[in-house]
């Protein structure tokens, strides 16, 4: 098969999954509903906090509250499809712990971008919704906005997923690691809400290398900003660096797994 | 003699509930990383917002205090036990139906259980969010003095959290799944509770109300007369507390009642 | 081309222990020079005690770990290098390891597989339907998989792994669990595909009935080596024919003379006899025994595992044995 009928073979595949996975949050209807309700509140209630907060005081040095939305936008959604479509690589720390990774190697098909799409999460769903609607409704961009927000959402989806999976290969190489992955990831979250004219110096390279929240939501909107195709390429160009750490990372730790080296002796 | 005997009983059970978090080394490092991440990113905001607007008090505080405020709110949130999740557990699993013979004390249990727990983990977040903040802005004025009135604002505040916990693990007797619920709660607690902006800085229209409710009391009061020591606000949050743990007492009573009325009903 | 091929397989963990200022590091041999050869088509049944390097062996097998020394092929393939093709022409039935989505039906499950591993519709559709009604999952496709009974469960976990038609199977502990009658079915279905598919079956139980049933070779092994490897009718004329029937008597038993019957331990009221089911049947035994007093308890059980491997090195020390000295 060469390389474009992998892809389409692959996205065939992540469709099989993704209608499963609905599938099955559907058999639990109330529950599902309820989460991805609770997440997209969540969400809401935390925006018109910083609306209150940013128009009383208009401090941010260039950036206004619709920058504000905007970003909060970028980060909900790029994080709630990389928790729906890949819902499995949010939790790859506790497969590896609890050697779930075994059942996955099984199968005859490259392993990480099979594993990822074992599992979604349904709150993830309030994220996504929420996300596009608070751009759409609050923001109230024009067509050719939209269109590049909708891309600059899957590139901050890539940015989540690739750093889902650096994050949770930790466990190949340290112990506990499924806390350390968890906290990693939501001082990722976290710094992707807040605007980047807080920050400077060493603060700011650390959001674009440790913390790629720069990526996230803060090159986006510039891009936004300015209608740019060089912050957009920025912008995607970081999106697949990380992916292509955390994909590194992880085939150097399935190296260690593979030969059991991992800390506990499984089996 | 029988009341000495159950209060040594409940004792205990928080001892112990205090003694096993203790263990949690890696998740203790990991909420510390967390911790020195907010309370980072909220000096920076706040550096920008006094710098920007040229103030020296904004909502009655200065900028160490600000910070200090945060220090305690922070704390306080991320030493909250699972009590909902334990408690949906109980009721899904039959445990909680299992206690009808003595329903009160399986409320005893969990709060006994619950103020170990949050003891300890706020004693420590306290510690290490404190070294974090002193680095960053430097000693609190009339610190001491904050100390004891905060010491005595928390238990009614860990009481109240608590409670509003308890009745949201309830709701598992009639939802297939209260995880909504509860973070909708824990944003209540977090937003409605001023716990990241003092309630004086929240538009003036709602401020009363806020303060009433129970949420402002678990986080924010107890932050408010740590930073900013003064008899009269602290005997104020006290009534506040009281009026809102009878109050959210009284829900939960009926609740439960109601919940076990379907217990019976039902056959569990 | 053999099913399974094992030349001097060696497997060392490096165990490390301890906190930070006194760590331990330990060697742990799990497989020490383990060569054996299976051709397509045979069952071979894999035993062995906890610990005996039965799982690394299965998981060097499958490509899920590499060995520290020694050369492994299946199907002609090195399992680690080429586990991708090698899983296409493998199944594996494992125990914390499950193909079938909780929450759903089967029957979505086997699209889900068909996707996984490319498999033409057509194809996909007859096979599918020719597994449904060889395992009799009929009735049973399109209920939730959580609201099916164990048996249920396990016949289609099975059909799920056949369902991309592979050479080999590697089945770990599949009747646990089950009832007598879900057990014998269970163990009808994998002999039937072996016997009429010709579909290498390697399998892996602490259960001697499933062995007798199943297999028709047996590989012992233990500390990381094979101990026995030979066909089951040779075993089970030396150690699988023997149960063990503890009685429990409410009054002083009777003697119990009988060909074929050992009387390993005689105490008050209870007897301990060790039954060789090639000289004698049990019918005669429990006749016997009913015959010998009114009996309270009876219980028959088959020697342990561990005993049957200590018997095979000719070591006589089993509690069983001692007792009758």
């Amino acid at each position: 098969m060469n390389n474009k009928n992998k892809l389409l073979n692959w996205l065939a595949l992540a469709g099989a999954y993704f209608r499963l996975n609905l599938r099955a949050h559907m058999e639990y209807r109330g529950a599902f509903i309820s989460q991805a309700l609770a997440m997209a509140v969540n969400d809401f209630v935390w925006i018109v906090f910083w609306t209150l907060f940013f128009t009383r005081f208009p401090v941010l040095k260039g950036w206004d509250v619709k920058d504000v939305l905007t970003i909060w936008g970028l980060a909900a959604t790029g994080f709630g499809l990389a928790a729906t479509f890949c819902g499995n690589a949010r939790v790859l720390a506790s497969l590896v712990v609890q050697g779930q990774l075994d059942a996955w190697m099984l199968y005859p098909r490259r392993l990480l971008p099979h594993l990822v799409l074992g599992k979604m999460s349904a709150s993830a769903w309030g994220d996504v919704v929420f996300g596009y609607a608070v751009y759409i409704f609050f923001v109230r961009p024009d067509a050719a906005h939209v269109l590049l927000f909708v891309l600059l959402s899957l590139s901050a989806a890539l940015v989540f997923v690739g750093f889902f999976i650096l994050a949770g290969s930790l466990s190949f190489f340290v112990g506990n690691a499924e806390v350390l992955a968890e906290q990693w990831t939501m001082i990722l979250v976290t710094f992707s809400t807040y605007p980047e004219t807080l920050f400077d110096g060493a603060v700011k390279l650390l959001l674009y290398t440790l913390i790629p929240a720069g990526f996230v939501s803060y090159l986006p909107v510039a891009a936004l900003h300015h209608m740019s195709l060089p912050y957009t390429l920025c912008t995607v160009g970081g999106a697949l660096l990380v992916l292509a750490a955390g994909i590194t990372a992880f085939y150097v730790g399935l190296g260690r797994y593979e030969s059991g080296s991992l800390i506990e002796m499984r089996g | 003699m029988k009341q000495m005997n159950e209060l040594r009983k409940y004792l205990w059970i928080a001892r112990i509930s205090a003694r096993s978090n203790l263990s949690y080394v890696g998740d203790l490092v990991g909420r510390i990383v967390f911790l020195a991440t907010v309370l980072f990113i909220f000096l920076k905001l706040w550096q920008t917002t006094f710098g920007q607007t040229g103030a020296t008090h904004l909502g009655g505080l200065t900028l160490t205090q600000m910070l200090w405020y945060l220090t305690i709110t922070e704390a306080i949130l991320m030493s909250a036990p699972k009590v909902a999740q334990l408690v949906d557990e109980d009721v899904r699993t039959g445990a909680l139906a299992m206690q009808l013979v003595r329903p009160m004390s399986y409320g005893w249990y969990r709060l006994a259980s619950a103020l170990g727990e949050r003891y300890v983990r706020f004693t420590v977040n306290l510690l290490a969010s404190a070294l974090v903040t002193f680095l960053l802005v430097g000693p609190l004025p009339a610190a001491a003095g904050g100390l004891v009135l905060l010491a005595v604002a928390l238990p009614l505040a860990f009481l109240l959290d608590f409670l509003g916990n308890f009745w949201v693990g309830l709701a598992a007797f009639w939802l297939e799944d209260t995880s909504g619920l509860l973070l909708i709660y824990s944003r209540g607690v977090l937003i409605i509770g001023g716990a990241f902006i003092p309630i004086d800085l929240y538009p003036p229209a709602v401020q009363p109300l806020l303060r009433w409710l129970p949420f402002a009391n678990i986080t924010s009061g107890p932050a408010h007369v740590f930073v900013d020591p003064n008899g009269g606000d602290l005997l104020a949050l006290l009534v506040r507390q009281l009026a809102g743990a009878v109050v959210l007492g009284a829900l939960v009573l009926l609740t439960y009642r109601a919940a076990l009325r379907r217990v019976f009903v039902n056959g569990g | 081309m053999n099913a399974v091929d094992l030349e001097n397989l060696r497997k060392t963990f490096v165990l490390k222990r301890g906190g930070l200022f006194n760590r331990t590091t330990t060697e742990v041999v799990a497989v020490d020079g383990i060569s054996l050869a299976v051709k397509q088509g045979e069952s071979v049944a894999f035993i062995g005690p906890n610990g005996a390097g039965k799982s690394t062996t299965i998981k060097v097998l499958t490509g899920i770990m590499r060995p520290t020394a020694g050369a492994a092929r299946v199907l002609g393939l090195v399992p680690w290098s080429d586990r991708s093709k090698l899983a296409y022409r493998i199944g594996a039935v494992f125990g914390q390891r499950s193909q079938l989505w909780y929450h759903l039906p089967p029957n979505d499950s086997f699209e889900l597989l068909a996707r996984v591993y490319n498999l033409p519709k057509n194809d996909y559709l007859k096979r599918r339907n020719m597994l449904i009604e060889r395992f009799g999952l009929a009735p049973l496709i399109e209920t939730p998989v959580r609201k099916l009974s164990l048996g249920q469960r396990m016949r289609a976990e099975i059909a799920a792994s056949l369902l991309h038609s592979p050479s080999v199977v590697f089945l770990d502990e599949p009747t646990i669990g089950l009832d007598v009658v879900a057990r014998q079915e269970l163990r009808d279905l994998i002999r039937e595909w072996n016997r009429e598919e010709g579909v290498t079956v390697f399998l892996t139980s602490h259960d001697a009935g499933d062995i007798e049933s199943v297999a028709r070779r047996v590989i012992v092994i233990n500390h990381g080596r094979v101990v026995l490897d030979d066909k089951v009718s040779t075993v089970r004329r030396k150690f699988l024919r023997s149960k063990i029937i503890g009685a429990r008597f409410e009054e002083l038993p009777g003697e119990i003379n009988l060909n074929g019957v050992t009387v390993l331990k005689r105490s008050g009221y209870a007897i301990k006899l060790e039954v060789d089911t090639e000289l004698t049947n049990m019918d005669v035994v429990t006749a016997a025994i009913l015959h010998a007093g009114r009996v309270a308890d009876i219980t028959i059980e088959d020697p342990p595992l561990e005993d049957v491997i200590a018997h095979i090195y000719g070591q006589h020390n089993t509690k069983y044995a001692q007792a009758s000295k």
